[in-house]
């Protein structure tokens, strides 16, 4: 037809093609629109969870030099990961690494930048914590002349690199229970203390039970309507919020628990607070669930949605632009709340649908402690060290301590272990950023299991992936070997 | 007590700013702006040593100074603040940075690293009155290094090295050089 073969159509329609599309990702790079299609590779660990916001990481202007990009992204991980290195008594801060003097291992393992060893998006190469580098790392600074630990230490002469931190001895970041110091006091201590009770949650779930400010059921300030559910009434008059006087209008009417409007309650009446006015009271909490993994989508620092607005306006293009253009090339928003099926650890099925809030594991009238400890975990958590809990010494003692038939702090609860009681200026809290004791597990000694472990069964349990998976029902099949070491180099010290 | 050493260090850091900025708007020479900078950092150093640890160990006796500090609820030892100062500076600024080191390091990552510091540590153990200056080249970037030499101030300091089990020295007396304060300018 006209003279116009098929090879002519095909390689116009061909670059056509290739035109548009170059286009469409050319504006979903530069102005807005969903770049899930260009995740060059799986995220790491729960970074999932907002991936869509690519801002959040990508910090530096898209055609930035790679050396600002990179300077960028590290400025990114450090607003979220600071905090938590910082409590961790971090071995190897950036700033160390930053002075000149140096220079000399820049080459070898550059510590200046935190994606030197975690890198984003290659699956294919991610290890456990997210390292991205192998796992003999330490090679690069501590195996030549008077940092060989071979030879400073008769202990490691036949040592290989690849075990430093994948045998229970050593932690890149966090060696708050692995230093020779700490090992050799605690060496001689006992499986199980002579108290054995979690003291921080002692005191805490004593606070619970203090009755000097109690409210009782006529003491409720609620609306008729709300006062007629007699359920809802007796769930609050038990709860840790009528002992310590805290009233229905708290949550439902803040305006009138603080005085600020003396109007009825019932003009003022909120029946589904949003999950601000928890934060109102529990500010620790609110702060360190959205640094955990629960919680992580609430982050202040997620980078908001581009402007496509603010785009097309400065471009002169905002007026003609159709409305579905606009839809089509908007960011997608980071959801509040992650849901249970987008969890990458296993899940229960059942439990697929259930979002993660405040609410979802504190009964908002119960706040059944209790419940938030145990059940509210196994309600979604499939793995094997939580099907294995019910089974376990632990959770014997914690029943027992439920029961009311052991003492205080005697119990041991998920929470206890993964979301700890910890003391910030004078008050009882809870950590809810599950990162602040776990990964690497050691981190979970000196804050848990001390209290009632000692030092030499903690650090061979936690080093039993198997005992792990039976959740310490039973004693470890592997035993770390730091504890004689460090006496061995005490010896020989002596000897000199 | 935090916050107290955070003023601290920010009102020590604003002032060595001041000096670095101000005095090469000057004209003043790099070796100039090292020693200033090491009459900042050696006075912060002694008066820490002699008005806190000191004072509050020896004679007030109401709390210890340890290595372990968090550990033992203790002060950190003078050559940690140092080190802690180093460490902040370096967070904030790569326009200088200053190091405690030596030829017998307590711990092994303290000992000369490049051919200046072990040149300049030696020649400071020799001449204690006298400062070392020189340029290396390091990680692609020209620097002006100076050594001083760091001397045995107080018993405290002797002991304390002689003592630790992973000092290679145990002879250490008051007014020995212990080792040096590298203060390193980027140049251009």
């Amino acid at each position: 037809m006209l003279g116009i073969s098929k090879k002519f159509i095909f390689i116009w329609s061909w670059f056509l093609v290739t035109l548009i599309a170059i286009v469409i990702v050319g504006v979903w790079m530069t102005v807005g629109g969903n770049r899930e299609l260009l995740l060059v590779g799986q995220t790491t660990d729960a970074h999932h969870q907002i991936e869509v916001a690519c801002e959040t990481c990508h910090k530096a202007p898209i055609f930035s030099r790679p050396a600002a990009a990179v300077k960028a992204m590290n400025k990114a991980c450090r607003t979220c990961h600071e905090d938590e290195l910082a409590k961790s008594d971090d071995s190897h801060p950036r700033k160390k690494f930053r002075n000149p003097r140096m220079a000399q291992f820049w080459d070898k393992l550059d510590a200046r930048l935190c994606t030197t060893c975690h890198t984003e998006h290659r699956p294919e190469i991610t290890r456990e914590s997210a390292v991205t580098v192998a796992m003999n790392f330490c090679i690069a600074c501590h195996s030549e002349g008077d940092q060989d630990v071979r030879l400073i230490r008769t202990s490691h002469a036949d040592l290989s690199f690849d075990t430093c931190a994948s045998s229970g001895c050593h932690n890149y970041h966090d060696n708050r229970v692995l230093y020779s110091d700490f090992l050799v006091k605690h060496a001689q201590t006992d499986w199980l203390t002579q108290r054995p009770v979690h003291e921080l949650t002692r005191q805490a779930r004593l606070a619970y039970n203090s009755e000097d400010e109690r409210l009782m059921h006529h003491d409720a300030q609620a609306p008729s309507a709300a006062l007629s559910n007699p359920a809802i009434l007796r769930d609050w008059a038990d709860s840790a919020h009528a002992i310590n006087a805290i009233n229905c209008t708290s949550c439902h009417a803040p305006a009138i628990a603080n005085g600020s409007d003396s109007a009825g309650v019932e003009t003022v009446w909120e029946d589904k607070p949003s999950q601000k006015i928890c934060a109102d009271c529990h500010k620790f909490e609110q702060n360190t669930f959205r640094k955990g993994r629960h919680g992580m989508r609430q982050h202040p620092k997620i980078a908001n949605p581009r402007d496509i607005d603010g785009k097309l306006n400065s471009y002169g293009l905002a007026h003609i632009t159709p409305s579905f253009i606009k839809e089509w090339f908007s960011d997608p928003a980071v959801p509040m709340y992650m849901t249970v099926a987008e969890a990458r650890l296993p899940m229960r099925s059942e439990a697929a649908d259930l979002s993660v809030g405040c609410g979802s594991c504190h009964d908002p009238h119960s706040v059944n402690v209790a419940y938030a400890a145990v059940d509210a975990c196994l309600t979604c958590h499939d793995d094997m060290h939580s099907e294995a809990y019910r089974k376990s010494p632990h959770y014997t003692l914690w029943l027992a301590e439920v029961a009311g038939e052991a003492s205080l702090g005697t119990g041991v609860s998920c929470a206890t272990c993964h979301m700890a009681k910890v003391e910030r200026r004078g008050n009882l809290v809870t950590d809810h950023n599950q990162n602040d004791i776990l990964r690497p597990n050691e981190k979970m000694i000196r804050p848990v299991c001390l209290d009632c472990h000692g030092l030499k069964f903690a650090l061979d349990s936690l080093a039993d992936d198997e005992l792990i998976k039976r959740n310490f029902r039973g004693r470890a099949d592997v035993h770390v070997e730091s504890i004689e070491w460090a006496l061995l180099r005490e010896r020989e010290k002596q000897d000199d | 007590m935090k916050r107290r050493f955070n003023i601290l260090g920010i009102s020590a850091l604003s002032l060595m700013f001041t000096i670095t900025m101000d005095v090469s708007a000057e004209g003043l020479s790099h070796e100039q702006v090292a020693d200033m900078l090491y009459l900042v950092i050696s006075a912060d150093r002694a008066v820490y040593t002699q008005k806190v640890v000191q004072r509050l160990t020896e004679e007030e006796k109401v709390i210890t100074a340890s290595e372990y500090f968090d550990d033992d609820a203790a002060l950190p030892l003078p050559a940690q603040m140092f080190r802690f100062g180093s460490e902040y500076v370096s967070d904030l600024t790569e326009e200088f940075s200053y190091s405690l080191v030596s030829l017998d390091p307590i711990n092994k990552k303290n000992g000369p690293v490049t051919d200046l510091e072990r040149e300049g540590l030696e020649f400071v153990a020799d001449n204690p009155e006298e400062n070392f200056y020189g340029e290396e080249k390091l990680g692609g970037l020209w620097y002006f290094a100076a050594v001083y030499a760091d001397i045995a101030v107080a018993e405290a300091c002797a002991s304390c090295h002689n003592n630790h089990q992973d000092s290679p020295r145990s002879d250490i007396e008051v007014g020995d050089v212990m080792g040096g304060v590298v203060i390193r300018i980027p140049i251009d």
